[in-house]
């Protein structure tokens, strides 16, 4: 699938993805890599330039209709229900889904229930938090989903409570057949929930496969953090380090494990010549795969 | 443990049925959604047409029954154009600029049945108004109308073309805040140029010709005539106009709606 705005900027450049029934799909990237743009156009929102969109027989670039029948998209965007209350919000949404009133219902409290929502059940939405609405947003979408189903950043403003009772959800919704779509630029998080993965950076697909797999080049390595003293630039790096980055103060670098007493001896000179605060040493985590592939860590610009 | 719903691929729902479940969703949808909002607006608008007729009063020494007719079937043409033409776009533009838009253009109903619910929800915000203009005008002025059945597709086109309009303004132009200045200028041009609520022979004769064919004066002329006996003339040419801008505001909002960029 291809998409360009003007005939020249490429939001997406020739990604090709191939998702399963049932498999939670990440896609993962910095600001403005594309994968908005790229879900947007599965959901019939924005037309590519060229490709196609397929689920079983039907074809969404030529049949929008069916796209919006087929696909439940949770947008970044808050859900406007400042009028709703929470399960007013819930049923209409799976009414207008196409659910049967009595189906909707359960589920919906089901859900709410599931997500520790439920003392805000009869709340008017605009007295709800943005994280309780934005938990609000995925049960509208996903109370009667269709068979694709798109949460772009559905954790965003989420307790980290709420958030392990949301993980949990989207995963059943891949047991129950749907084929979830994952827009998020938290690598951590995703690493625990997805089945694969795509990095798309600058409109391009970079990397695609399981957490694992991506993470097989890291093999056998380990992450050597170094926090510097302010003012300290990148000291000269010793040869055992493979690739590294920097956010802030935070210098990450990978190393061999092999090399980890060395690692540590180096870290340790960077400390008595007070050009570090801090080191520590732990396992490789997608994270490293991301900042290597894309020059940015998920948490922001490097 | 909570099962999704069961999961072969549907078939494609369409249809009839498919298209009432939409459409009574939708409308229940958009009645909540300005459940706070919707007794304040239906307010405002009776209270405008209201004030519309008293205003012309206190202009104008001494009505006569012939001008206390036209000032107030003009004010119901006004109220009826204005809930169409300028409320819609702007709690559209309010949808954009909140980013709540893509939600609700994801949802899966027709669009046909959305925009038909739109139109349901400005008969319901417009049509209290109308009548709040008529009674001020009883009141006010002594009249009496002699309304006809032809009030019902007189009405019924006037909102239609107006609330489609107004509704195909907000959803092609891709900015909130330029939808919202067209709409201020046609408000302009309604008041200003529209011979609404006045007779059109008082304006200069191409202003005139062009009024023919645009839809306000035929909305102005239809729902006189339905209204008053003998007031205007030339009523069947402005049903014609009108039917041609109604379908012409349906075909407009089809052809905004399935665009995608």
């Amino acid at each position: 699938m291809t998409k360009t705005y003007d005939g020249e900027v490429f939001a997406n450049d020739a990604i090709t993805i191939e998702v399963e029934p049932g498999e939670v799909y990440g896609l993962l990237g910095p600001n403005g890599a594309g994968k908005t743009t790229f879900v947007k156009q599965v959901i019939g929102l924005l037309k590519p330039t060229s490709g196609s969109i397929r689920v079983g027989p039907y074809d969404l670039v030529e049949d929008p209709d069916v796209a919006r029948q087929l696909c439940s998209y949770l947008p970044q965007a808050q859900m406007p229900i400042q009028s709703f209350k929470m399960h007013e919000a819930v049923h209409i949404t799976g009414l207008i889904r196409g659910g049967p009133s009595d189906a909707v219902r359960e589920r919906g409290d089901a859900l709410i229930e599931a997500l520790d929502l439920t003392e805000w059940r009869d709340t008017l939405g605009h007295k709800l938090s943005g994280g309780v609405r934005r938990l609000v947003g995925f049960i509208m979408t996903t109370v009667w989903p269709g068979k694709v189903v798109i949460l772009d950043e559905p954790t965003n403003d989420v307790d980290p409570r709420r958030r392990r009772l949301l993980w949990e959800q989207i995963r059943l919704l891949g047991s129950g057949g749907a084929a979830v779509f994952l827009v998020t630029h938290n690598v951590l998080e995703a690493e625990k929930a997805v089945d694969r993965l795509a990095i798309i950076n600058e409109g391009r697909l970079i990397a695609q496969g399981t957490p694992s797999s991506l993470k097989s080049d890291d093999r056998g390595r380990l992450r050597l953090q170094l926090m510097l003293r302010p003012g300290n630039g990148i000291p000269e790096l010793p040869a055992l380090v493979h690739h590294h980055a920097r956010v802030g103060n935070n210098l990450m670098m990978v190393i061999d494990e092999a090399a980890a007493g060395a690692g540590i001896a180096w870290a340790q000179q960077m400390m008595e010549a007070e050009i570090a605060e801090e080191y520590a040493l732990g396992a490789t985590t997608l994270e490293d795969v991301y900042i290597r592939l894309t020059g940015h860590t998920s948490q922001g610009d490097s | 443990m909570i099962a999704a719903p069961a999961s072969t691929l549907p078939g494609k729902r369409a249809g009839i049925a498919h298209w009432l479940r939409s459409y009574t969703a939708m409308l229940r949808w958009q009645l909540t959604d300005m459940r706070l909002l919707l007794p304040l607006t239906v307010m405002v608008q009776l209270l405008s047409g209201v004030g519309l007729v008293l205003g012309f009063g206190l202009l104008i020494d001494d009505v006569s029954e012939r001008v206390a007719l036209f000032l107030s079937t003009g004010a119901v043409v006004v109220t009826l154009v204005v809930v169409g033409v300028i409320m819609g776009p702007q709690l559209i533009a309010q949808q954009k600029s909140a980013g709540s838009y893509d939600f609700m253009w994801s949802l899966p109903v027709p669009r046909s049945s959305a925009s038909a619910a739109w139109v349901t929800l400005n008969v319901f915000i417009a049509v209290p108004a109308m009548f709040g203009a008529l009674f001020a005008a009883i009141w006010r002025y002594g009249v009496s109308f002699e309304p006809s059945l032809m009030i019902v597709p007189a009405v019924g086109l006037t909102l239609v073309t107006g609330t489609l309009l107004g509704y195909a303004l907000a959803h092609g132009i891709p900015r909130p805040d330029i939808t919202q200045l067209i709409s201020q200028l046609l408000i302009f041009v309604i008041f200003g140029f529209a011979p609404i609520s006045y007779p059109i022979e008082n304006l200069p004769g191409w202003l005139a010709e062009v009024n023919r064919y645009l839809p306000f004066y035929p909305m102005a002329n239809a729902v006189r005539d339905s209204l008053t006996e003998g007031l205007v003339t030339d009523v069947g040419r402005s049903y014609v106009v009108l039917a041609v801008w109604a379908t012409l505001s349906i075909g407009i909002v089809g052809i905004v709606l399935r665009r995608r960029k």
